[in-house]
């Protein structure tokens, strides 16, 4: 039994494999297209966010403005917030996303910010029922003047499908908010450990 | 475009100096199937950070932050691949004392929690305790402490020669 010493430990862990020329260039080429598809899928997101902002918004605020009733208008006017608000939360996502991105900061510093903004997107998205609720609510009351004025079945669809569209966008916010706190308190347990 | 053409230029030669470490990083925290796709990921931290290295730190302390900070953010997203896949489940070695060895030293590693297989594996490739902490945050101190603790912990490794 021969112990081995630091200087032969470390050399023989450093002469586990070798890279060569060409592996290195197809690797390059893998990195800079998968950043490339990001920014394409990143830059399709905001553009689909934008659109939202600048067609939805203005046609209900129309609405908000000139609907046939106080409930029609109030209805409208809420949507056309919850609109906004959906907007902005899905931007202060992928903000926090982006800035929870590991970078060169030293270990304990960046899971400490990393687990603060994952511990902030999971909030975000655990409280998704309170936040999306002007879009429901405001629907829901197009709904009740649908009710009142024009037919009942129409308004109890139309409630079915807000009361599902609440529960299950509830419920993903909420499983996702979950894996997310699961991952914080990893990350918590690794920065004790380090 | 320059600029651009000077970035690639500069990254192929950041990956050509550092594959190897980094390999060698991704083989003691992912398993097999997980391996290329940390590999990968380290070095599109490391092109998404470039644009931002001033040459403060050495280049090396700049790319094991980064390579560390992915692989400790990577092992708490989702513990069950962990589970699924050990380090040790491809390239086993052959029969030769180095191999064995190797296998010792990497069973050891796959054994060992998170933040301890980090000052190891940092240790093993070169680094001072001096630049252990400008990578983990760690006090060198006590990366020198803990260093001493670990490298009894590596008794198998010696034991297998």
């Amino acid at each position: 039994m021969n112990p081995l010493s630091d200087d032969t430990l470390t050399a023989m862990w450093r002469s586990d494999r070798t890279v060569d020329k060409q592996t290195v260039m197809t690797a390059v080429d893998a990195v800079l297209r998968e950043d490339r598809a990001a920014r394409d899928k990143e830059r399709r997101i905001r553009l689909v966010a934008a659109i939202v902002l600048a067609l939805l918004c203005p046609l209900l605020l129309w609405g908000a403005v000139y609907g046939v009733t106080p409930l029609v208008r109030g209805g409208y006017a809420l949507m056309a917030a919850g609109s906004a608000i959906l907007v902005y939360a899905e931007w202060t996502y992928l903000d926090w996303l982006r800035q929870a991105r590991p970078g060169p900061a030293d270990a304990r510093s960046q899971l400490r910010r990393t687990a603060f903004l994952v511990s902030r997107q999971a909030s975000l998205l655990r409280t998704a029922a309170l936040w999306t609720a002007p879009v429901f609510v405001g629907t829901a009351m197009i709904g009740l003047w649908i009710y009142q004025q024009r037919s009942h079945t129409g308004g109890y669809l139309l409630w079915a499908a807000i009361g599902a569209g609440w529960l299950l966008g509830a419920a993903a916010g909420m499983s996702k908010g979950t894996v997310l706190e699961q991952r914080r308190s990893r990350m918590e347990e690794l920065l004790n450990d380090l | 475009m320059a600029r651009d053409t000077d970035a690639r230029t500069q990254f192929s030669e950041l990956m050509e100096a550092y594959a190897a470490p980094i390999r060698r990083l991704c083989a003691a925290y992912a398993g097999a199937a997980d391996r290329e796709d940390l590999f990968q990921d380290i070095f599109l931290a490391v092109w998404r950070a470039l644009p931002g290295f001033r040459g403060d730190a050495s280049a090396r302390t700049w790319l094991y932050r980064i390579a560390h900070n992915v692989a400790l953010t990577w092992q708490a997203r989702d513990r069950r691949r962990q589970v699924r896949e050990s380090p040790l489940d491809e390239d086993l070695p052959g029969s030769s004392h180095i191999d064995l060895r190797r296998l010792a030293l990497r069973q050891a590693l796959a054994a060992m929690s998170p933040a301890d297989r980090t000052l190891t594996l940092l240790w093993l490739e070169g680094l001072s305790a001096a630049e252990i902490e400008a990578v983990t945050g760690v006090k060198a101190a006590t990366v020198a402490v803990r260093l001493s603790r670990i490298r009894k912990q590596l008794n198998p490794v010696e034991a297998a020669s």
